[in-house]
């Protein structure tokens, strides 16, 4: 047990946190979707240039074939100096791992750089209207033809599509075959007829995520991943990738919004209130919790190739903890952290997505449950 | 980087939990319960093993490793409730060697370490006095927060015990002067209740082990009651509890051996957490359990009296968290 970092993950924060201090990401667009995500692209195109962007892909697709801590400490280091996520965190973190595990070389070839460098954003086009937790239940159809696929069917909550090029999609091929058989992952192209992108308004008044509506797309057969009737093992290289990365970025998010908190509440002298200390202590507590926790599942996954049980708790901890870390801010800060367009009003409207996106807080339950203790299905 | 135990503390931890889950089993801790008596035996035999003194230096007979490895063997005595002195000797070991004069720690840290001296430890403050005691302890250790610690010696220390819902313990409450520590008394009230946030992340793992195997077997409307989310979802937020607790208390450990600097945060978040978590996970076994949770003759109940008994000792949560709120300079000091 050695919980300090080694002589080169040291190195590594060092090199990058400097890089942070001669490239910062500029102020970011306040209440304005377009130019906040202008304002990502044009990040993630600093970052691909300074040779950051994705840290954790392998040198032979130009990342830096980073260790899992290193990758840690790139997100902690991009939270701590403020800097947003890059604009395309879907293709970097889900639809690049996804393709190097189950593409061709052709398929390699054509989709990383891309994604890579920005230039071509990628979406999720996972959820459906009948089937968002069920995801197995997707019911959009694609019908073979010579050379493809005709794709028709709705998706729904799908972020950033009124940006993407590419959509990791996920359809049935076979109405007979048994739930989970029947699904094959397409990577399909969102610029063409075909496919309409229509804008859902959030909690909070943005439009991160939309409708996507395929009606009759094509998708061309070397544009499927992993073959005909694997659809749902590689959505679950999808899934399984989109709780790694991202938890430590977050996490130092969450520290700086309560730290923020806590000086707030010194400014407004309400620090003499025990009852407000305990619960910000008690939120120092799950934070610190949260980050120790992680750092368990790294070594874990170091170590024996996949997380422990701990692995499958950290997404639960920090949405809960998020949403009661906001949830005490306005209670502190009263109306005027309630006021539209403030920023706490916001964090507070965002967080209610947190235990929602990347599998609600229930079935997350059900998978600790079911996978880590043991325990019978669910009823 | 590297949290996880090496493959030296892994060998510890099989060895205690093999000989743990032969020589204390149900039948053992429920004889030691109803007598309210340790196990002279099994006590020798952990001794001969070194145990009470794997965390003290090799130059005052102990085993020269760390806290790691002493919360490495207090979780599995912990998840066993083993009928033997391991905290109290362990801890009071602890306190002696971190807040001990070099006259004090010759005199007891041999003998405690190998277990021919028997020891207590506890803090005393505004909640009064508990210690932890081995059944006829030589030396009782009292870390006060107001009068600093004191040392004192069997024949001189009047000892009032402290008859607890935990029959598996001796808990009392002394008097006497003593002589005073003069050492690092805050890492020796830290490293003593990280020793007891790890029995009770033992305790916590043990709690939830026990529902698990219930809840697999036990059968309503014609299934497993494990497969209603009511319940199982409660066991998730058990692993949840015990997993927190465990990241927060190796964490202490481990600075406690490498990083002194960061072990009176990490200390009082360890104990608070573990306070916690063993006191909500262990009332949930006894609730997952229904009826026959709440009998005498369901052995959860020897968990959830043990947790509660912890809570206390060495400090509540509510006094962790107040310290936690000092030095993180959320709230003025004192
Ligand atoms: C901000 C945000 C961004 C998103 N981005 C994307 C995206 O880019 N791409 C994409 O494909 N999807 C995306 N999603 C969709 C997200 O994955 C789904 O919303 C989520 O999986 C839940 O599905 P649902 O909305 O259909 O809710 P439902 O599955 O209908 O759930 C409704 C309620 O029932 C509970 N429930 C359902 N099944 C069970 C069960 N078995 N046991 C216990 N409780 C259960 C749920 O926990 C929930 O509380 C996004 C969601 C949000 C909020």
């Amino acid at each position: 047990m050695d919980l300090t970092f080694t002589e080169s993950e040291r190195a590594f924060r060092e090199e990058l946190a400097a890089w942070l201090a001669a490239n910062p990401p500029g102020p970011e667009p306040v209440g304005q979707e377009e130019a906040h995500f202008g304002w990502r692209r044009e990040w993630q195109r600093r970052l691909y240039e300074g040779g950051w962007a994705a840290v954790h892909w392998p040198a032979q697709y130009g990342g830096r074939g980073a260790s899992v801590v290193e990758s840690a400490i790139f997100f902690e280091e991009l939270g701590r100096a403020g800097a947003p996520l890059p604009a395309n965190v879907l293709g970097l973190l889900l639809a690049g791992p996804t393709i190097m595990l189950w593409g061709s070389e052709e398929q390699k070839e054509r989709y990383l750089a891309p994604i890579l460098s920005g230039q071509e954003i990628w979406c999720q086009g996972f959820s459906e209207p009948d089937a968002g937790s069920d995801l197995a239940a997707v019911k959009t159809r694609a019908v073979a033809e010579a050379d493809g696929w005709r794709i028709s069917g709705q998706k729904v909550w799908t972020s950033i599509a009124q940006h993407a090029k590419w959509c990791m999609l996920l359809a049935r091929t076979d109405a007979q075959a048994a739930k989970h058989r029947g699904l094959t992952y397409f990577l399909l192209d969102m610029e063409q007829e075909g496919v309409t992108v229509r804008p859902l308004r959030q909690i909070t008044g943005e439009s991160e995520f939309n409708e996507l509506f395929l009606d009759g797309a094509f998708v061309a057969s070397e544009n499927v991943l992993g073959g005909e009737g694997n659809g749902w093992k590689v959505a679950l290289t999808t899934l399984m990738n989109e709780r790694a990365g991202l938890a430590f970025f977050l996490q130092v998010r969450m520290r700086q919004l309560l730290e923020a908190l806590i000086e707030q509440a010194r400014r407004r002298e309400r620090l003499d209130d025990p009852l407000l200390v305990d619960r910000l202590v008690g939120l120092h507590m799950r934070c610190e919790a949260l980050r120790l926790t992680a750092y368990r599942g790294l070594t874990a996954i170091e170590k024996y190739g996949q997380p422990g049980p701990e692995g499958s708790l950290t997404k639960w901890m920090w949405s809960q903890t998020n949403q009661e870390l906001c949830q005490l801010a306005v209670e502190v800060l009263g109306a005027q952290a309630l006021r539209e367009g403030a920023p706490w009003a916001y964090e507070l409207l965002r967080s209610r997505g947190n235990t929602i996106e990347g599998g609600t807080t229930e079935i997350l339950k059900n998978i600790v449950a079911e996978r880590v203790l043991g325990l019978p299905k669910a009823r | 980087m590297d949290f996880d135990l090496s493959p030296e503390q892994r060998e510890i931890q099989a060895t205690a939990r093999d000989l743990l889950a032969a020589r204390s089993g149900p039948a053992v801790v429920r004889e030691a319960a109803q007598s309210r008596r340790e196990d002279a035996a099994l006590w020798k035999e952990i001794s001969e093993l070194g145990w009470p003194g794997i965390a003290i230096a090799e130059r005052h007979g102990g085993q020269g490793l760390g806290l790691v490895e002493l919360c490495v063997l207090l979780e599995q005595a912990g998840a066993a409730l083993a009928p033997v002195p391991l905290l109290p000797n362990a801890g009071a070991a602890l306190a002696i060697a971190h807040g001990g004069t070099p006259r004090q720690q010759e005199r007891w840290l041999p003998a405690l370490a190998a277990g021919s001296a028997s020891g207590a430890v506890g803090a005393a403050g505004r909640d009064g006095c508990l210690l932890a005691a081995a059944a006829e302890a030589d030396v009782l250790v009292v870390l006060d927060d107001r009068h600093g610690a004191r040392l004192i010696e069997r024949s001189q220390a009047q000892v009032t015990p402290l008859p607890s819902i935990d029959p598996l313990r001796t808990y009392v409450e002394v008097e006497g002067e003593g002589e005073p520590l003069g050492g690092d008394l805050a890492a020796a009230r830290d490293t003593v209740a990280v020793a007891v946030a790890a029995e009770s992340v033992g305790v916590a793992a043990r709690a939830l082990e026990m529902t698990l195997a219930y809840v697999k077997e036990r059968r309503q409307f014609d299934v497993p009651v494990g497969s209603f989310q009511a319940v199982s979802h409660r066991c998730a937020e058990m692993l949840l509890h015990t997993e927190q607790a465990r990241s927060v208390l190796y964490h202490a450990a481990w600075a406690s051996d490498a990083e002194p600097a960061r072990l009176p945060q990490a200390a009082s978040l360890a104990k608070a957490l573990a306070a916690e978590a063993v006191v909500s996970v262990t009332a949930s076994a006894i609730q997952a359990h229904g009826g026959i949770g709440f009998t005498w003759e369901a052995d959860v109940h020897w968990l959830y009296k043990r947790a509660q008994m912890n809570a206390v000792l060495m400090g509540g949560a509510g006094e962790h968290r107040r310290r936690l709120a000092a030095l993180l300079a959320i709230a003025p000091a004192g």
